[in-house]
């Protein structure tokens, strides 16, 4: 039962901006959790908390009941995409796969014929198989994307991370992408939290959305539920109105006799 | 009325020559300059006529536009062609002459040829169809990169013969019988004396190499353990007095090495260190680590923040991080920061000859400069030992080539 807690969480950075004011936001299980919201709002500041990559000014962060607030973040069980994908360049796909598995000391410390099989069964997930012995700059936008992807999955994480991972993809791409996220996450059930400022990727890729603006929660909630009921201003011209427009636009475009 | 193609038209070889004939104008003056200190008038005389003849060449070069100004450039070159051939005629004594008549003739055939071939004539008269200009467009492009190629290694030759000159010069003393300096180059008969002299079992230069090898080993070894985590830190991790260090690295810079002399020597002398390997590494490694610092610091620089917190999250500690993400794939600022200690260390001369004073821990510099004492100058053992002391140098900048290239263009890793 993997469940991550926010509790009164706030984030002051060193010259006192308060990123992340007071959140109270919960994720459930198994859920697929999107923070939503314009650039600046806090969404990155948010999960790198949960991450372990920003300490907490006030409050704490559970996860699994246990609290994590001061644990360093190869301790939380944690996978996490980034958006610039961040594989290490001096090592092939192989060893970028493995690199986490690796690092693991004491009981958890898997066999390296063990490792091996992982690293196998995940390029396989990720349709690497052929690129295993690659380094990271032979491999196209795309490759990578899944590399970091499978990297951030291979040691079975109780929560995947991900920073806006989409956002350095093209169009075609992206949308492939989405798919193949949304494909997974529905294959391995693994709890995830997804950062993103787009209300498309947001409302195609949640089981629920969480909307930031100026580092406060605005609403929580599926993400048709959301959109149908705004709970104020901000929602409705972020979500709603960004929405309607798109879809008016496309109305427009290719009208409907 | 001129098509765009006309218009736009000028053939490569007048390009290049109107880019080259400034340069070996400028080459014969110099060469001038030289067979005036030869006190060589003829030559002198043939040099300065042929940089004018030349210049005017380069004025008169085709424009496209003024027929007459090909012809009047064929009879500059011409006259050039001609004046080369007396100098060559009029009695060649060494290299150099072989070298600026080549200078003359070279410039003057290539343009004879060129301003002949049926293209640039019909060019040069206006009368090139635009069909013509199309075609010779596209010849340009192609001939563009050829020339230019040939051009950059002929600079090429010669920058490599200016720099190798001395280290023949060198050559040749350490292989002539005797310890004289000067006399004729490579004319006597040839002797490997010196350098068995040098090289021979129970010579001061093998205690010499050992002493060098030790002390800048060992400066390397040391400096780089001190710099590497410093620069780390200065590129990461933010602490009090942080800016002040780093600027009073630099600001030790600033002062010639000479000032630090004395104090450096009184040091030594308490902590019992003169005469000792060790007392030199200490202090190479503390004059190099300013420099080391922030090379090393402006490569950590480059490596991305998300790659450290990438291995952060796979598990790894703060040292972890550093050794199995940064510096592996910082390798090339290490290695040239490594290099640069190293031929600090192997060159330096003023505090090797402060701090150890007996024969038996002088390094290869002092040593070197012990041969030419006021007692005895063995010029032919000092340039062997010279050309023998160059030799792992050499070696280092072949075997490192590759990374200094890498670490000198910092940020090159990308994620
Ligand atoms: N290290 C920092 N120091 C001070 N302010 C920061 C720092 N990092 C981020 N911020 C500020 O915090 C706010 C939220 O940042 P972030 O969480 O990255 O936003 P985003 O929603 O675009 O991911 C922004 O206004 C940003 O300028
Ligand atoms: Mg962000």
């Amino acid at each position: 039962m993997v469940e991550v807690r926010y509790d009164s969480v706030t984030k002051r950075y060193e010259n006192g901006f308060e990123a992340v004011k007071d959140l109270n936001l919960e994720i459930k299980d198994g859920e697929f959790l999107v923070l939503l919201g314009p650039s600046g709002c806090g969404k990155s500041t948010t999960l790198r908390m949960l991450a372990g990559l920003e300490d907490v000014s006030e409050g704490s962060i559970m996860i699994d009941g246990a609290k994590v607030t001061d644990l360093p973040p190869g301790a939380r069980g944690l996978g996490m995409v980034f958006q610039s994908y961040a594989l290490y360049p001096h090592m092939t796909i192989a060893e970028n796969l493995s690199f986490g598995l690796r690092m693991v000391k004491g009981e958890g410390r898997l066999a390296d014929d063990e490792i091996v099989k992982r690293v196998q069964e995940t390029a396989k997930l990720m349709e690497l198989e052929d690129q295993l012995d690659k380094k990271p700059k032979q491999l196209s936008g795309g490759q990578r994307q899944r590399v970091a992807l499978g990297r951030g999955l291979i040691r079975q994480p109780k929560v995947l991370l991900m920073d806006e991972p989409l956002s350095n993809l093209d169009a075609e791409l992206r949308h492939q992408m989405r798919t193949e996220i949304r494909r997974l996450h529905e294959t391995l059930g693994t709890t995830t939290v997804y950062v993103t400022h787009d209300q498309i990727e947001a409302m195609t890729l949640a089981d629920r959305i969480a909307i930031l603006d100026e580092g406060e929660l605005q609403q929580h909630g599926a993400p048709l539920d959301v959109y149908n009921n705004p709970s104020n201003d901000f929602v409705k011209g972020f979500l709603c109105k960004h929405i309607d427009e798109i879809v008016e636009t496309a109305n427009n475009l290719f009208p409907k006799e | 009325m001129k098509s765009l193609s006309q218009r736009w038209y000028e053939p490569q070889e007048i390009t290049t020559l109107r880019l080259w004939l400034p340069i070996a104008v400028g080459v014969n003056l110099l060469l001038s300059s030289i067979e005036w200190i030869r006190e060589d008038w003829l030559s002198l005389q043939l040099s300065l006529l042929g940089a004018f003849a030349l210049g005017v060449l380069w004025l008169v070069l085709p424009d496209g536009e003024h027929s007459w100004k090909r012809d009047v450039a064929m009879g500059k070159a011409g006259a050039v062609l001609i004046i080369g051939i007396i100098h060559y005629a009029s009695g060649m004594q060494m290299l150099i002459d072989v070298w600026s008549t080549l200078w003359l003739t070279g410039p003057a055939a290539i343009a004879l040829w060129w301003l002949s071939s049926p293209v640039i004539s019909a060019w040069a008269k206006g009368t090139l169809s635009t069909q013509g200009a199309e075609r010779g467009l596209a010849r340009n492009k192609v001939m563009a990169p050829r020339l230019g190629a040939v051009g950059s290694h002929i600079m090429l030759m010669h920058a490599v013969f200016i720099v190798l000159l001395p280290v023949f010069w060198i050559l040749d003393v350490a292989m002539s019988p005797g310890n004289i300096l000067g006399g004729d180059i490579g004319v006597s008969d040839w002797t490997g004396e010196h350098f068995s002299k040098m090289l021979d079992g129970d010579s001061s230069f093998w205690i010499w190499l050992r002493n060098s090898l030790v002390v800048s080993l060992g400066t390397t070894v040391m400096g780089l353990a001190l710099a590497v985590p410093a620069a780390y830190a200065f590129s990461r991790f933010k602490f009090g007095g942080r800016e002040a260090s780093m600027f009073a690295f630099l600001l030790v810079q600033m002062f010639p090495g000479i000032i630090i002399l004395v104090p450096y020597f009184l040091v030594m002398k308490t902590l019992g260190l003169l005469n000792t390997s060790l007392g030199l590494i200490l202090a190479y490694s503390v004059t190099a680590l300013p420099l080391c610092v922030w090379m090393l610091k402006g490569f950590f620089d480059t490596v991305p923040r998300e790659l450290e917190e990438a291995a952060l999250l796979d598990g790894c500690n703060q040292f972890q991080v550093f050794w199995k993400v940064v510096l592996p794939l910082s390798l090339p600022a290490v290695a040239v920061t490594a290099l640069f200690s190293f031929l600090a260390a192997w060159n330096e001369y003023l505090l090797a000859l402060t701090f150890n004073t007996s024969n038996d821990m002088y390094t290869l510099p002092v040593g070197l400069a012990s041969l030419i004492s006021s007692t005895g100058q063995a010029w032919g053992d000092f340039a062997a030992a010279s050309l023998l002391v160059s030799i792992p140098v050499v070696i280092l900048f072949i075997v490192f080539q590759k990374f200094l290239i890498q670490g000198l263009s910092a940020g090159s890793v990308k994620g």
